[in-house]
């Protein structure tokens, strides 16, 4: 055992946890044998790739598994007590006093049909507090999560509150007991980034008045980075790596988090500048058999030891924790090998003309009576081979963009959506076969853009017959090469989409977008329904696709390390309008910025750990169906100009050539940095 | 072929991933279809289905005597010779109930797959076109579903006739609206999926996508709809017959020979009633039996 097993006083210790799910009367191995343990008031984070046992790990630290899950060895002990051993009645008692845990999605840990008030208020009930003063502390514990006007939070439905606000809530009922061990699971997945940084913020602050231990689960890297003191990286139901959580991003020692890393676009890398990493293989299948080192079949580093004995767990001198690797000493050898990938995509000439080309773009639904303006007054144009990158947080109209521009949703009377300088009609089914063929769409999940009943080749082969006018015997052949060029086999032509893992079904969906040699391609979050490594493989497909075929991309994305990977100029959305737009260069390092942009990019924890000033957004994003008057962010700004921002709205202003802004504010204005308020640094 | 798109090692990535995938659907598949025949109450419905079956398809080879034609004693207890009795035409109760498997097992399969398939284009329709057709569609199928389903039925076979056909037609029309309710629930749920959207920007038809793309992913509620109201076509076939709506009296059909006997009973003759209504029971709930069976793996996909 390492000294953390045997530090004493450990809030939570887990100990050689063994946890099977039995499957089809099979029993396949999720843990196989975790150990780790943390202090009171230490936040420890668990990151790893989907199927890798983090969230098992969270549940069995409270023996919370589902029915088909069990312990099947090894100990978890919270404050020297025995979970894994404890009575029924015990372990209710223990997780309503001594451990508690926020899923990731809080409309669902709270009960629909009652006030806010009375389930929090029933934590406190549980605790043996009398009616009045469980009331008491319940509007007490709402203060505590910095919710301004807790008497009237108590009133509302779960419904009645943002995503944010449901999720401070949450947060209250589970300090409610003052617990032991705190386990919070991917907590700001759902949410938005701006009220992620929120979230985490108060998560900091909170840690900060209570001595819990923090167990923290995340697939975003950059949170644990932020939050955490130490960090293990699990893979196959192993912790593979651990340390403080700096010094394991910044010079990881196992292949697996090297690999990791370099397959997050980081540091402001550029699709012109060099590709992304990509780990040789897939996550072994959940309850495979992995005698010796788990990461054995795609490790670089892999030789006949990785392949007869188990790695041991080799401490790391210069920086605490550990390594399971034999040769965490050759660590370099796996860098360079990444190095060596090299990328050939050519930037886009500025002289390229522009394929389309959006003017007084507008889109007003129509419900029950209101209008409600998801675009207004988008203009915008795009040059061919260019990638325009479309940010913004949920309800700022990027995806209605993309259905307007696509013809899913028919633009309003006024707007243009031009094709090559022709305009186009506002429907998909108004338009030509030309133009149809010109613009297609990568979805963001590809389960539901793949027919399921359908195989691969048919998919295919229809597109390219339906798109090029191509047919039989041709259209096969097209579609084979096709697929060979995306790096799918003729076998899997003959499988249905859900045989296929997720990054080959994008793979598919993109290869159909592509059937028909696509002028524009828009992209709507291609990548956030895969796992990192997945991720860089599909943005290195789309970058040289992109420079092969001279396609134009619309990339809609919420993940900044995205969109300034893969994007030339990029377009910041607020409540249906462009705030800002620019190339990326002037988006992320040239500034001076939008108040919006400056904002969201200031919320946006860094994996690299640089430290920004975070830009708190005051209030919530006001409803397109009621927009504020005057510039419709001055709601939130922290650069607002009383009796100027909330009287007139602002005109798009140039702060460079080809750099936009929706403020009233110059550029030089914009430059100055804001007087950061009382908050804490990210 | 760019060198970018070179990662090392994806091949692996993928020949792990399709051998996985495929052997693993292939036992799930397995698995569930044994968990399914182990079922007993699939193993019952089957059997007695069969041998229903078998008996509208050699009832000669089955039944010991004539069904019309043969006459013995009249209204016999069940004894050695006549083992459901004998009716208050002295017919053997037996042999009648097997003949008269046959009227049955025609006219309700053919009833619900017709009335399933009216549904599946209605509520196709439905559920792919929404608007102003929806909304009127479904009125009237909630007002149709409102009104009693054996009145309706009697009503149209007194005024078009008394014939299989039209009994197969009324079944087929009384259910549509049934089946196009559960079909219409199950398009809308697809049909906001992407792949409709991607048909859409690639230019197919709405014919195209609501009976190449969407169908294929409706059929299981489709099927299990259909097993079920194959259950209630013999149940509403038998009733309407029961009625007078069905073959003429000397005809063997379940429903007639339970309305043709019932008056019967009171004098203590049960079994020319019992018999040929627990023939209809049988049936009924053999299939619902296998409906069950049906929708409990159909419904997991």
């Amino acid at each position: 055992m390492t000294a953390d097993q045997t530090r004493t006083g450990a809030a939570l210790e887990v100990e050689d946890l063994k946890v099977v799910y039995t499957v089809r009367g099979i029993d396949r191995e999720v843990l196989r044998g975790v150990s780790f343990s943390v202090a009171p008031g230490e936040a420890y984070g668990l990151v790893g790739e989907s199927g890798c046992g983090k969230s098992t790990c969270a549940f069995a630290a409270v023996r919370y598994l589902p029915r088909n899950g069990r312990i099947v060895g090894g100990h978890v002990r919270v404050g020297g007590r025995d979970v894994t051993s404890m009575s029924q009645k015990d372990l209710q008692d223990f997780r309503a006093r001594e451990a508690s845990m926020v899923y990731q999605d809080p409309a669902q840990a709270l009960n629909p049909t009652l006030r806010i008030g009375a389930q929090v208020t029933e934590s406190f009930l549980l605790l043996g507090q009398k009616k009045a003063q469980a009331r008491a502390s319940a509007l007490e514990a709402l203060r505590k999560v910095r919710i301004a006007d807790p008497e009237r939070v108590m009133d509302r439905y779960p419904f009645q509150l943002s995503g944010g606000m449901q999720q401070r809530v949450v947060i209250a009922m589970a300090l409610a007991c003052n617990p032991k061990l705190l386990v919070l699971d991917e907590p700001t997945t759902g949410l938005d980034a701006t009220v992620e940084a929120e979230v985490l913020d108060l998560v900091r602050v909170l840690r900060q008045e209570s001595d819990a231990a923090v167990v923290m689960i995340a697939h975003n890297l950059g949170i644990i980075r932020s939050l955490c003191d130490r960090v293990g990286v699990m893979y196959a139901g192993r912790i593979v790596e651990e340390g403080p959580s700096g010094e394991v991003f910044d010079s990881p020692r196992h292949p697996y988090t090297v690999g990791l890393l370099r397959s997050l676009p980081r540091h402001g890398a550029h699709k012109t500048e060099s590709a992304l990493a990509t780990i040789p293989g897939i996550l072994p299948q959940i309850g495979t058999p992995l005698p010796t080192c788990v990461y054995v079949d795609r490790c670089p580093l892999a030789d006949d030891v990785c392949q007869t004995q188990v790695p041991p767990k080799v401490p790391i001198a210069d920086r605490g924790g550990f390594a399971l690797c034999h040769h965490s000493d050759r660590i370099p050898e796996v860098e360079a090998q990444l190095d060596a990938v090299q990328i050939s995509v050519l930037s886009p000439s500025d002289d390229s003309p522009d394929v389309l080309e959006l003017s007084a773009v507008s889109k007003t639904f129509h419900q029950r009576g209101h209008d409600i303006p998801a675009l207004v007054g988008v203009d915008l144009t795009l040059a061919a081979g260019d990638t325009l990158g479309i940010v913004g947080e949920s309800g700022s109209g990027k995806s209605t963009l993309a259905k307007t521009i696509l013809g899913i949703e028919a633009v309003d009377d006024g707007g243009v959506v031009a094709l090559d300088g022709s305009e186009l009609a506002p429907a998909t089914n108004d338009r030509s076969a030309d133009s149809k063929r010109a613009m297609q769409m990568v979805f963001q999940n590809p389960d539901s853009a793949l027919n399921r009943s359908w195989s691969v080749r048919r998919i295919l082969v229809r597109s390219m017959q339906k798109l090029t006018g191509i047919g039989g015997e041709e259209a096969n052949t097209k579609v084979e090469a096709l697929a060979a060029h995306l790096r799918l086999t003729p076998r899997h032509l003959d499988l249905k989409p859900r045989q296929l893992s997720g990054g080959l079904k994008q793979r598919v969906a993109i290869a159909r977008a592509f059937a028909g040699d696509p002028r524009i391609v828009v992209c709507d979050e291609p990548t956030s329904a895969l796992d990192v490594s997945v991720q860089a493989a599909i943005l290195n497909l789309l970058a040289s696709l992109q420079s092969e075929n001279k396609t134009s991309y619309v990339f809609i994305t919420h993940d900044m390390g995205v969109v300034r990977y893969l994007a030339d100029r990029i377009a910041v959305m607020y409540l249906g309008r462009i705030m800002e737009i620019g190339s990326t260069d002037q988006i992320f390092d040239d500034g001076p910025n939008h108040p919006y942009t400056e904002a969201l990019l200031s919320a946006v924890p860094s994996v690299d750990g640089e430290v920004r000033t975070r830009i708190p957004l005051a209030g919530e994003v006001p409803s397109p169906a009621n927009p504020p008057a005057g510039c419709v962010f001055h709601t939130r700004c922290h650069r607002l100009v009383a009796g100027l921002c909330d009287v007139t709205e602002p005109e798009p202003i140039e702060l460079a050539p080809g750099h936009l802004s929706r403020c009233h504010l110059d550029a030089a204005t914009l430059a100055q940095p804001v007087k950061p308020p009382a908050s804490v640094s990210g | 072929m760019s060198d970018v798109t070179k990662s090392q090692g994806e091949d692996e990535v993928i020949t792990l991933a399709v051998a996985a995938g495929v052997s693993e659907r292939r036992q799930a598949r397995k698995e569930s279809w044994r968990q399914i025949r182990r079922r007993p109450s699939f193993i019952i419905g089957v059997v007695i289905v069969t041998i229903w079956v078998l008996c509208a398809l050699f009832p000669d080879a089955i039944a010991p005597f004539d069904p019309l034609n043969y006459r013995a004693e009249l209204n016999q207890p069940p004894s050695g010779d006549h083992f459901f009795g004998t009716d208050k035409g002295g017919r053997d109760v037996f042999s009648r109930v097997i003949a008269g498997a046959r009227d049955v097992l025609k006219i309700a399969p053919l009833a619900a797959l017709l009335g399933v398939f009216g549904g599946v284009i209605l509520g196709m329709l439905m559920g792919y076109l929404r608007g102003r057709f929806d909304t009127i569609a479904s009125r009237i199928v909630e007002a149709f579903i409102s009104l009693p389903v054996v009145l309706l039925g009697l009503l149209a076979i007194t005024t078009l006739g008394n014939s299989n056909w039209v009994v197969i037609g009324v079944v087929a029309t009384l259910f549509t609206p049934i089946v196009a309710r559960t079909v219409r629930s199950a398009v809308l749920a697809e049909r906001d999926l992407d792949y409709v959207t991607s048909a859409r920007l690639r230019g197919e038809s709405g014919a195209f996508i609501m009976f190449r793309e969407i169908l294929p992913n409706v059929m299981g509620p489709i099927i299990v709809e259909l097993t079920i109201r194959v259950g209630y076509a013999v149940f509403t076939v038998a009733t309407l017959s029961f009625l007078g709506a069905g073959p003429p009296p000397p005809s063997p059909d379940w429903g007639a020979q339970v309305s043709d006997n019932y008056n019967s009973i009171v004098a203590g003759f049960w079994w020319s009633t019992f018999f040929p209504a627990a023939a209809i029971a049988s049936l009924v709930v053999a299939v619902n039996l296998i409906a069950d069976a049906v929708q409990s793996v159909l419904g997991d996909s």
